[in-house]
This record gives C-alpha cells, sequence and structure tokens, in this order.
C-alpha cells in the first residue's frame, strides 16, 4: 500500500472548532494488488470515507455525576484501511467503536457508514445494516460454542439468508489456515484459532467495515501476530476497510493509521507510525495513566 | 450476613414472583387435598349425628359375607337382618322412649316440582323417610305435620325450596309402581345441610312397604332405632348410651342373633366407611401437588442459579474480605427460606380459598356442604413445612456454588460441561424395561386362561396379588423410569423433533435444537412436568374412549330394537306404563327386562344380576355371542343363558342343572289373625285400665282426674279405630325353588355378569315384589316413521316423569355424556398441571438466556434480527414442550391400553384411541411453548446488544 492520507482533527478545548476535514489524495483503485476484489472497492476508491463521526459527543450517568466518554469527536475513518485506536483506560475509544457500530447511541451528533446515519437507526435498520456494512470481531466469546468452527464462520450469510459463495470461503479458510479445523467445536480451537474463526467469519460477508474490539486482547504473542497479520492482508490484498480498537502498541504498529485518544478527545493522529513512534506518543503524553500495554486489564464499560 | 441476604432478596424480588407462585400452587394443593378431606369428613359427621342420630341401634350379629352380597363397592360391614317383632322387646327396657325402625328408601322416588317437571339432583339421591313424631329427633317440623298415608308428604327444607312446593300444595309423587297424587302435609328442617339430598317425610308405613318392595326383605330390617329418655329428651352421652345398650341386651331374647350397639359406635363406623370411599380424592389431588412442588423446586433452583451467576463478583468480594462460605451460603438461603414461607403462606390461602370456592360452586349446583374446610394449624405447618423445605431444597445447590465462590472470581461464561447422561440412561432404561414387563405381566394375568406364564413363582405371585399390583408398579416404575433416563432422550429428541423448525428456519432452528442438548437433565426436567400431567391426562382419555366405544360398539353390533325405555329413578318401571307402551301406535313388539331379587343358586348368590326375560330377546333385541349352547333356545325351552364371567366365576357348563331358590311373599294369614287379635286384646286392656282408674279416682272425689281418664280411654278407642289396617298385615316369605339347566353361555359384554331366563321359570321364583322391570327394548314395526314414533312413545310415558326413551343413539350417548363428565374434571387438572408446566418452561429458558446473554449479543451483532432470536427461543420452547408431551402421550396411551386389556370385560371390550384428542394435546403443547418463550425472549432482546458483547 502507498500512502496515507488521512488525518483527524482534534477538537481543541476550545472546542467549537467543528473540523470535520475529509480525507483526500485518493489512490486510484486496483493499486493494491488485490488478489481478488469486492465489488465494492471496483467500484468505489479507496481514500473515500466510510464512516464519519460528526460531532459525537457520549455522555454516562446523570447530570451531576455525568462521565464525559466522547467530548465533540468528529473523525472518519477511510476505505480500504486498517485504522487503530489507542488511548489509555477511559479514553473513550471503546465507546467511540461502539458508537461507530451501532452498538451503542450518542448523546448527540451523528455516525454516518456508508453515507447511512447510523445514530438515527432503529433495531430492524440496524439489524440491516449489521448484515450488510458491518462485521464485528469481539476480543472474547466471538464464536456461538455450539456452532462448529465452519458453521460459525457461515453464520452471518446464513442469518441474512444471502447465498454462499463457496470459493471465497475456501479462499478465506485457507489464508486464515483453519482447513483441518472447519468441524471442529469453538471449545476444541486453541484461543488463536478462535479469533482467526473471528476473522474468517467477520470477512466472509465482505462488510463495509469490520470493527474489531481488542481481537488480541487476550492471545499470545505468537497467536496475536497471525491474527494481525491476517488482518492486515485482508486490507492489503483485498480492500477491506477496518476499525481496530486496541490498547497494544505493537498490534497498533500493524495499522495504516492510529488514533490516540485521551479524556474523550482525538489528541493524535498518526499515519503509518513505526512501533516505536507509538510508544514515544505515549511517554509524550506523560501518560500516568496508561496500562502499560499489558495485556489485561481493559477498562469496564 | 442475614442483612446481606435480606437485601438481597428485596432487590431479587421480582424474580422471585415465579418460585412463589409455583411453590404457592404446590403447597394450596396440599393444604387444599388436607382441607377438602377435612370438609367431606366433617360434612359426614355433622349428617351422620343429625342423620343417624338414635341413642341405641340394634342389629344382627353376624357379619355378612361379602360374596353373599350384592355390593361390595361399600366398605361399610354388612350384618345379617332381624326380625322386625324385636322392637316389642326393645320398647318394654327400662330407659328406652322409643324403638323404632326408621325405613328409608333411596333413588326409588322422584317428587314433581311446582312447575310440573321431576325434581333433580347433581348426584345426591331423593330419599324418603318413614317419619312421624319422634321418629327423628334432628327432624323439627317448622310447618304443617306429618304424613299420614300415601297420599301426604312432608317436606325437607331444601327439598321445598327446590322444588317451590308450599304446605298444602297438592303435586305428584312417583313411586315405584307409578306417579300418585300428594299434598304436602308439612315442612320439615334438619340440623345440618343434607349435601343437596331430596328428603321427603312419608308415613312410616308408606316408607316400610317402599322399603320390602326395593329390598325384598320382608319383616325384617338392619337396624332397629332406639330413643332414650334418659336425658329429658336429649340425646344421651356416650356413657348412657353404653349404659342402655347393656340393657337392652339383656332384653334380647336369645337366638335373636341381634345385638345392641351404642349409637356413638354406629355412626363412627358410617363416616368412617364413607370417609373411606372419598379417600381417594386426596391422593388424586395429592398428585397434582407433586407435580407442582417438583416443577417448584426446580424453577427455584433456576431462579437461584441465574442469581448466583450474576452476584458471584459480590460473593467473590465477600469472601475475598474474609467472609466464611458457610456465611455466603446463608446470605443466599435465606433468601430462600424467606421465599418459602412467602410462598407457603400463600399456598396456605390459596388452597383454603380453593376449597371455598368448591364448597361454592357445589353450593350453586345444588349440593350445600356445611362442613368446615379451615385449615387446622397442622394442615398449615405441613403446608409450611412442605414448602420451605422444598425451596430449601432448590436453592441448597446453587447457594453451595455461591459458597465456594473462590475469593478471586474470573467468572467464565462457559458453561461447566454437563456430566454425561449414560448412567441415567442405562437406569432409566432398566426401570422402563421393568415396568414395561409388569405390564405385560398384568396383560397375561387378565387375558391368558390359567398360568400367565411359565414361571410357578411368577404365577403364585399372579394368583395372590392379581392385576392390580403389577399395573400399579409398572405404572411407577415407566413413570419414575421415564424421567431418569429423559435427559440420555434429549439429543436424539431434539434431532428428531428439530428436524422440521431447521428445515424451515436454518439457522434458528439448528442453533434451538443444539441449546437444548447443552443441558440435557435442565431440558429433560423441564418436560417431565407436561410429561406426567400429560401421562395420566392422556391414559384417561384412552380408557374414556374406549368405555364409550366399547357402548357404541354394543349398540352398533348387538342392539335390534329401535327404542330402550329406561327409568331415571330406582330403574323401576312401572306396570302401567309397560302397558301404556304397548298401546302405542306403530310398536311392533316390547320386551320387557325383569330383575329378580335375592336368587341365589346351588344356595349361593351370583356377583351379578338374575334377570327374567321373553325369548324374544335375543331374535329382537340383542344378538347374542354365543360361546356355547343356543341361546335362543336355552330361552324359550326355560333354560338358563349365563353370562360369561359368571359362568367362568361358578365354573359352569352347558348342560349342569342348577338349583335356583327365590323368594315369594304372601300373607301370612294367620299371622294377620294373630296380629289383630293381639292389637285389639293390647287395646282393649289398655281402655279397660284406663277406665277403671277413671272409676277409683271417681270414687276418691278426683272428679276432674276421672274425667281426664276417661277421656284418655276415649281417646284410646278413637286412636284404634283410626290405625291403617294395613300395619297388622303380616306377610310371610315363602322360600321357592327351581332346577334348571344352563343351556348356553354367552360373552355378549352387556350380559357378561348376568344369568337370564325366561319368565316362566322367573315367576317359579319371584314375584311382583321381588321383580321389577326396569327396561323396555322396543321393536318399530316396519315401515314406521321412526321419529314420529318416538314422539308418541315420550308421549305415552309422559305421566310417569321419570322414564326417558332412548333411541339407539341416545343410548351411546348416555354413556358417552357420563364419561364426558368425568373427563371435565381430568381437563381441569390437565390445565392446571399445563399452566405450571408453562412457568417450567419460562424459567428454563429465562434461565438459558441469562447464561448465554454474550451469545445472544453475539448473535444479534453479526446480523441476528430481534425476529430470528424470538424465533430461536420460540422452537427451543417448542420443542421441550413436544418432547414432554410425547413422552406422557406415549407412555399415557400404553398405560390405556394395557388399563383396557385388563378390564376388558368391565365394559371395555373395545380398545379406542381418541387420535385427535391426542392430536389436540400435541398441537396444544406446541402453542404451550410458543407462548412460554415470549417472556424470556423480550428479557433477552431487552438486553442492549452493547453490554451483551461489552469485554467484560
Amino acid at each position: 500500500m502507498g500512502r496515507h492520507t488521512a488525518q483527524a482533527v482534534q477538537a481543541r478545548r476550545g472546542h467549537d472548532g467543528k473540523a470535520d476535514n475529509t480525507g483526500n489524495a485518493a489512490r486510484p483503485a486496483g493499486s493494491a494488488r488485490p488478489v481478488r476484489q469486492t465489488r465494492k472497492s471496483q467500484t468505489t476508491r479507496d481514500g473515500e470515507a466510510v464512516a464519519r463521526a460528526v460531532d459525537l459527543v457520549k455522555t454516562y450517568g446523570a447530570k451531576d455525576t455525568a462521565v464525559v466518554a466522547l467530548d465533540h469527536v468528529n473523525v472518519e475513518f477511510m476505505r480500504g484501511q486498517m485504522t487503530a485506536i489507542m488511548g489509555p483506560s477511559g479514553s473513550g475509544k471503546s465507546t467511540l467503536m461502539h458508537c461507530m457500530a451501532g452498538l451503542d447511541a450518542p448523546t448527540s451528533g451523528k455516525v454516518f457508514v456508508e453515507g447511512l446515519e447510523v445514530s438515527a437507526m432503529g433495531q430492524r435498520q440496524l439489524t440491516k445494516l449489521r448484515r450488510e456494512q458491518i462485521g464485528f470481531i469481539f476480543q472474547s466469546f466471538n464464536l456461538v460454542p455450539t456452532l462448529s468452527a465452519e458453521e460459525n464462520i457461515l453464520l452471518p450469510l446464513q442469518i441474512a439468508g444471502k447465498p454462499i459463495d463457496r470459493a471465497w470461503f475456501d479462499h478465506v479458510v485457507h489464508v486464515v489456515g483453519l482447513e483441518k479445523r472447519l468441524t471442529h467445536r469453538p471449545s476444541q480451537l486453541s484461543g488463536g484459532q478462535q479469533q482467526r474463526v473471528a476473522c474468517a467469519r467477520a470477512l466472509m460477508a465482505r462488510p463495509s467495515v469490520i470493527f474489531a474490539d481488542e481481537p488480541t486482547g487476550n492471545l499470545d504473542s505468537r497467536s496475536s501476530r497471525e491474527v494481525l497479520s491476517f488482518l492486515k492482508t485482508s486490507v492489503h490484498d483485498y480492500g477491506q476497510t477496518i476499525v481496530m480498537v486496541t490498547h497494544d502498541p505493537r498490534a497498533a504498529s500493524y495499522a495504516d493509521r492510529v488514533l490516540v485518544l485521551a479524556d474523550g478527545r482525538i489528541v493524535n493522529d498518526m499515519s503509518h507510525p513505526s512501533y516505536e513512534q507509538i510508544l514515544d506518543v505515549f511517554a509524550s503524553e506523560g501518560t500516568d495513566d496508561t496500562d502499560g500495554g499489558t495485556a489485561e486489564g481493559e477498562e469496564r464499560a | 450476613m442475614i442483612r446481606i441476604g435480606l437485601r438481597d432478596a428485596r432487590a431479587h424480588f421480582s424474580r422471585f414472583v415465579m418460585s412463589i407462585i409455583a411453590i404457592a400452587l404446590g403447597v394450596s394443593f396440599v393444604v387444599g387435598s388436607f382441607c377438602f378431606r377435612e370438609m367431606m369428613n366433617d360434612q359426614v359427621d355433622q349428617m351422620m349425628g343429625s342423620n343417624t342420630d338414635h341413642d341405641v341401634y340394634v342389629r344382627g350379629t353376624d357379619e355378612k359375607k361379602d360374596d353373599d352380597t350384592d355390593s361390595s363397592s361399600s366398605s361399610m360391614k354388612t350384618y345379617n337382618d332381624i326380625d322386625d317383632t324385636l322392637v316389642d322387646d326393645i320398647k318394654d327396657v327400662k330407659g328406652v322412649k322409643t324403638a323404632e325402625i326408621v325405613y328409608s328408601v333411596s333413588g326409588s322416588l322422584v317428587l314433581v316440582k311446582q312447575d310440573g317437571n321431576a325434581v333433580s339432583t347433581m348426584g345426591s339421591p331423593t330419599m324418603g323417610i318413614g317419619l312421624a313424631k319422634g321418629t327423628w329427633r334432628s327432624a323439627h317440623l317448622t310447618e304443617g305435620r306429618w304424613a299420614t298415608n300415601r297420599n301426604e308428604v312432608a317436606l325437607h327444607s331444601y327439598a321445598a325450596e327446590t322444588s317451590g312446593l308450599k304446605v298444602g300444595d297438592t303435586t305428584k309423587l312417583v313411586y315405584p309402581s307409578g306417579p300418585e297424587d300428594v299434598t304436602v302435609v308439612g315442612v320439615f328442617d334438619t340440623d345440618v345441610s343434607q349435601a343437596g339430598a331430596i328428603i321427603l317425610g312419608l308415613a312410616p308405613d308408606v316408607a316400610k312397604d317402599l322399603y320390602q318392595q326395593q329390598t325384598g326383605e320382608i319383616g325384617r330390617t338392619q337396624y332397629i332405632g332406639v330413643y332414650g329418655s334418659g336425658n329429658k329428651g336429649q340425646p344421651l352421652t356416650n356413657d348412657q348410651q353404653r349404659a342402655l345398650a347393656d340393657r337392652i341386651n339383656k332384653a334380647l331374647p336369645a337366638g335373636s342373633k341381634a345385638t345392641a350397639i351404642t349409637g356413638d359406635q354406629l355412626r363412627d363406623e358410617y363416616s368412617q366407611s364413607i370417609k373411606d370411599m372419598l379417600g381417594f380424592i386426596q391422593p388424586l389431588i395429592l398428585i397434582f401437588a407433586v407435580i407442582a412442588l417438583f416443577v417448584g423446586s426446580f424453577i427455584i433452583a433456576n431462579t437461584f442459579s441465574m442469581i448466583v451467576r450474576e452476584s458471584m463478583r459480590g460473593y467473590a468480594l465477600l469472601r475475598s474480605v474474609g467472609a466464611s462460605p458457610m456465611q455466603v451460603f446463608s446470605t443466599v438461603i435465606i433468601q430462600a427460606l424467606l421465599l418459602g414461607l412467602v410462598g407457603s403462606a400463600a399456598g396456605i390461602g390459596l388452597g383454603w380459598g380453593m376449597v371455598r370456592l368448591i364448597v361454592f360452586g357445589m353450593a350453586r349446583m345444588g349440593t350445600p356442604l356445611s362442613g368446615a374446610g379451615n385449615p387446622s394449624p397442622t394442615d398449615m405447618l405441613v403446608g409450611l413445612l412442605v414448602g420451605v423445605t422444598v425451596t430449601f431444597i432448590g436453592a441448597a445447590l446453587p447457594a453451595r456454588r455461591a459458597a465456594m465462590a473462590p475469593p478471586i472470581q474470573a467468572m467464565n461464561e462457559t458453561v461447566n460441561p454437563e456430566k454425561p447422561v449414560r448412567p441415567r440412561a442405562v437406569t432409566g432404561t432398566i426401570m422402563v424395561v421393568l415396568g414395561v414387563a409388569a405390564w405385560l405381566f398384568c396383560w397375561r394375568i387378565a387375558t391368558v386362561d390359567g398360568e400367565p406364564t411359565s414361571v410357578g413363582f411368577l404365577n403364585a405371585l399372579a394368583d395372590r396379588y392379581g392385576t392390580g399390583w403389577p399395573l400399579g408398579i409398572g405404572a411407577g416404575l415407566i413413570v419414575i423410569g421415564v424421567i431418569v433416563l429423559a435427559p440420555a432422550l434429549v439429543r436424539p429428541a431434539g434431532v428428531v423433533l428439530g428436524f422440521l423448525p431447521s428445515l424451515v428456519f436454518r439457522v434458528t432452528g439448528r442453533l434451538a435444537v443444539r441449546n437444548l442438548s447443552r443441558q440435557k437433565r435442565r431440558t429433560a426436567n423441564t418436560a417431565a412436568a407436561l410429561f406426567v400431567g400429560v401421562a395420566i391426562v392422556s391414559c384417561l382419555s384412552v380408557v374414556a374412549a374406549s368405555a364409550k366405544a366399547s357402548v357404541a360398539g354394543i349398540v352398533d353390533t348387538g342392539l335390534k330394537s329401535d327404542f330402550a325405555v329406561s327409568s331415571a329413578a330406582s330403574g323401576r318401571i312401572p306396570d302401567a306404563a309397560v302397558d301404556a307402551v304397548k298401546q302405542v301406535d306403530g310398536v311392533k313388539s316390547v320386551s320387557t327386562s325383569r330383575m329378580l331379587m335375592n336368587v341365589k343358586y346351588d344356595g349361593k348368590r351370583i356377583s351379578g344380576t338374575s334377570f327374567a326375560e321373553q325369548p324374544s330377546l335375543f331374535t329382537d333385541v340383542f344378538a347374542p355371542v354365543t360361546m356355547s349352547g343356543d341361546a335362543n333356545k336355552a330361552l324359550r325351552d326355560g333354560e338358563l343363558v349365563v353370562g360369561e364371567t359368571i359362568a367362568k366365576d361358578r365354573g359352569w357348563q352347558v348342560g349342569d342343572t342348577v338349583t335356583m331358590t327365590g323368594e315369594r311373599v304372601s300373607v301370612d294369614e294367620e299371622a294377620t289373625a294373630k296380629a289383630q287379635a293381639d292389637w285389639q286384646a293390647q287395646t282393649q286392656a289398655k281402655v279397660t285400665a284406663l277406665q277403671q282408674e277413671a272409676q277409683k279416682l271417681a270414687a276418691s272425689g278426683d272428679a276432674a282426674g276421672a274425667q281426664a281418664k276417661a277421656a284418655e280411654a276415649q281417646q284410646a278407642v278413637t286412636d284404634a279405630q283410626n290405625v291403617d289396617p294395613s300395619t297388622l298385615i303380616r306377610t310371610k316369605s315363602e322360600t321357592t325353588r327351581a332346577t334348571v339347566k344352563v343351556g348356553a353361555i354367552i360373552s355378549n359384554s352387556i350380559y357378561r355378569t348376568m344369568v337370564l331366563m325366561n319368565d316362566e321359570t322367573a315367576e317359579k321364583l319371584a314375584d311382583q315384589q321381588t321383580m321389577f322391570t326396569i327396561q323396555l327394548f322396543i321393536a318399530a314395526k316396519k315401515g314406521t316413521d321412526t321419529e314420529a314414533l318416538r314422539k308418541r312413545l315420550v308421549k305415552a310415558v309422559k305421566p310417569y316423569y321419570v322414564l326417558s326413551v332412548l333411541d339407539r343413539e341416545d343410548y351411546k350417548s348416555t354413556m358417552s355424556s357420563m364419561v364426558d363428565q368425568i373427563l371435565i374434571i381430568l381437563y381441569a387438572l390437565l390445565a392446571l398441571s399445563i399452566v405450571i408446566a408453562i412457568f417450567g418452561i419460562v424459567n428454563t429458558l429465562a434461565l438459558s438466556v441469562s447464561e448465554r446473554t454474550k451469545e445472544i449479543g453475539l448473535l444479534r451483532a453479526i446480523g441476528t434480527s430481534r425476529a430470528q432470536v424470538r424465533g430461536m427461543l420460540a422452537i427451543e420452547a417448542a420443542i421441550i414442550s413436544v418432547f414432554g408431551t410425547l413422552l406422557g402421550l406415549v407412555t399415557g396411551v400404553g398405560a390405556g391400553v394395557v388399563i383396557r386389556a385388563v378390564y376388558g370385560g368391565n365394559g371395555l371390550e373395545v380398545l379406542s384411541i381418541p387420535w385427535d384428542q391426542l392430536g389436540v394435546f400435541l398441537v396444544l403443547s406446541i402453542v404451550v411453548g410458543l407462548l412460554a418463550s415470549v417472556q424470556p425472549a423480550g428479557r433477552a432482546l431487552r438486553k442492549p446488544v452493547l453490554d451483551a458483547v461489552a469485554s467484560e
């Protein structure tokens, strides 16, 4: 992948700066060496916003004890990119993702995915959105325990009653390396394998955007690497869009773009940062409340 | 710790509602069944105290053997009859106020209401009792006087109320011989309600006649009632009764085979026997109590599992700050105990309310009860203990889980893998197989002649215990076996039952089926409640349908006549009515079935009835199913036609000779003359004595006293003139004898327990007093419009009030409607077990949903619609419910088939399985499942997807 030109604008403390700089510097489609291209990526162009948040505010609790999780956030997520959202516990990174994915309703502001206003959707439309535009990978409990790996991968398509593209299925399974494990139940798979099944499932429907919530949070470093490289491959080879929440700088270093949140605001927006750069950001922020990048103790919702 | 428990209980209260309802239902059945029994007992005691209120009774000394009596249904012992004339001996005993025989007849009288219709009751009898002043201490005239002849009647207040008759009204009273005009001369009241019985006060000698006609016994009675004078007209105390009975015993002539017992003793015996007869009701109610409590404890276990699961962090925290496992355990168990107490208390109230409701309902249907149905402290304690124990058992396991929470708890969403179900499969299968074997054994005993098996030991058992025990043991083994086995059946059942749903709803169907197999025990236990209820009901519906079909089969295949006439009252059809029917235009022939009383065969009674028939019986009424001999010819030739059961019983073969003895009653001229002479002498003596006294008083100057005595003497003379001469007629019963051959043995179900003979043979044995027409069969002339004929027949019997004309369809439906009434009660019980089962399913799903919060959230996140989640849970619930229902249907129908086979000889010839009804049960079970899933699905969907998937 060549260049990335997305940027996010932090609303400064004055916060009337309603910044919504759109990304530009589009690249022609097809330059990403896709092995297979989704129909979408043929007709649309990388670098265009798949999802965006406009003046997003999310507060929890009653007036007196209100906690501001998102404080007038404006952000765009570009097609064909893997974006990592980082930040210390309580910075609002998970909340941002949940609002973007329609899992949580913002207090004010708007969320768009593929031009559709998610924040105004009812249950029925949300279900449609999840079937057609969004894929999920969660930190844990990603799979239905009563279904085999194959059934889990195909589940979204079957639920939506969509036809199954067998060739694509075989390909995805091959890429995640699960050919021998398809008949196994989740309880018979390792954590890494389970997450790879979850990845395959998310990819199977070729959604507009995959939201991954700490996808490697419960994995050892080797399994993490496998999952992350698979995600990266899917972005680069198939033009998949991924938004990933993580607090692990190493995981974030796989991303094309890294957003750093603190106290509900985007405080940094890095393009292809290296591992060291990411660490530097955290160091310079004077992170008295980061959790040191260990894989435990994610914030409680 | 206790404070934490109480606070938790308050927080969880809404969760407890279902558990409380279940416990309350179970306890209410327990308490209700006790209350109901006590109320019935109290009612019986009250009625005994009022209706059998003599101070001393004289009765026979020898207990009659069972095989010598017609009725074996009552557990009341019967004694030899005693002679009427003992009254005279007893009267003279010191302390006796009156000694009388109170004759009462039940079921053979019908009172016609003010509006011209017969008084009908809900099962309670119409009783005619011979009453005069002082005959019945508990009855008080409120208006008018007692009846003195056949055309007068005094009504019990309830009878007056029901019939709308007042003193002075004229109405009809249907005697066994036909309706007669009667005038209401009095109204009386009794101390307690008579449970809806219509009581008529007849003139004593009228009642005596009726009684003697009904029993065929002349000059003999079972009891003589004695009132003592020792307590100024008040009932004697037990000691006084005892003393009086002793004195009477001394006075009874030797060889009279009579003994005096205290009134209390007889009342106790009576009460006990009636209570025994009603005793079956309580176990029946208790079965449903057990179901309710089983489901209740299960619901509690589920509820607490949910609560414990959700509070695990809290318990871990408690443990980490130093709480002991016991303390944590107590926080959970205190909630359970509280719940149990609330539920039991509610249940006690509910049970009491149910009994009140039953009393109210029975009063509305014409059976007022005055028995007290309030739970005693013991009942309440039992209810409370049961409720709290069941709750404790249900909550103990979850509480233990809470107590064992490690101080640092990393709760895992994954449910601990289930213990394997194989041991249960093995145990359950063995039990079911044994149960089926017991049923087969029972079947063999019932249907195979000779030895049921080739194993001597088993044959000995069969001889000893008959069919009842193997049937019951088999049923018990199978029911428990199925419950034990059920978890092992969940997976195959899921595959089979889930086939269709999975086909229609590919994803949700498959998910549902797999979810069921996760917690096989839980699934199976949930289904068990429905299983037991459905098994009981489907078994009974098979038996009921078979009973109906058997009757219909008799009518369809055997009955040739067009109409039958039978009597709703005593079963006796007046001769005038028979003539009236014969006169009806369009009637080709009328066959009368006359029942003979007191006929003995070779000196022994048969366990059945004897009938006099016309030879046309087998050609015009019923086609015989002959086993041996020629039934038609036998009847014509004056030989006996014997039902199969009796022939087997007595070992009779065609060609055997049997000596029959019967009774004929005639006026004993000699005794009557003597009685009249005695009575005249007695009156004369009395008058003379009074006159002498009067003279003596006059001589001593007491003019007023003399006048009084003279008036008394005059009164005695007048009284003597007014005495009904019939009371002085003495009858004698003459033993008759006839020796006949057994001509044929037939196996028609209705004739199985009958001996039939032709009229000539019968008349050698019995006369009008001991032989009654109980049914008419009418054949129509060819080409007659049967509908018009029916109308004419109905018109012909209308003056007799109690006779009904049945065509072939009516004949079938009289049986059906009886069976249907019983079924209504059963369906009420079914409805109840369904309600309980719904609770069970709702609760199981609720638990399952709470365990699967994340999974359902995940499904929603990847695009499962709300409808699909609802659908998945609905399919789960429906499969559970269909699973339980199917198990119940199979078991119940199996039991029904076996029962049908075992009691094939008692009116269950034809096996009929009511497929349509069973189909309705099955469809109903699907609906039940779908309904049960609504609430848990709502709960699952209320949870935001985010909460469900947010990593924790």
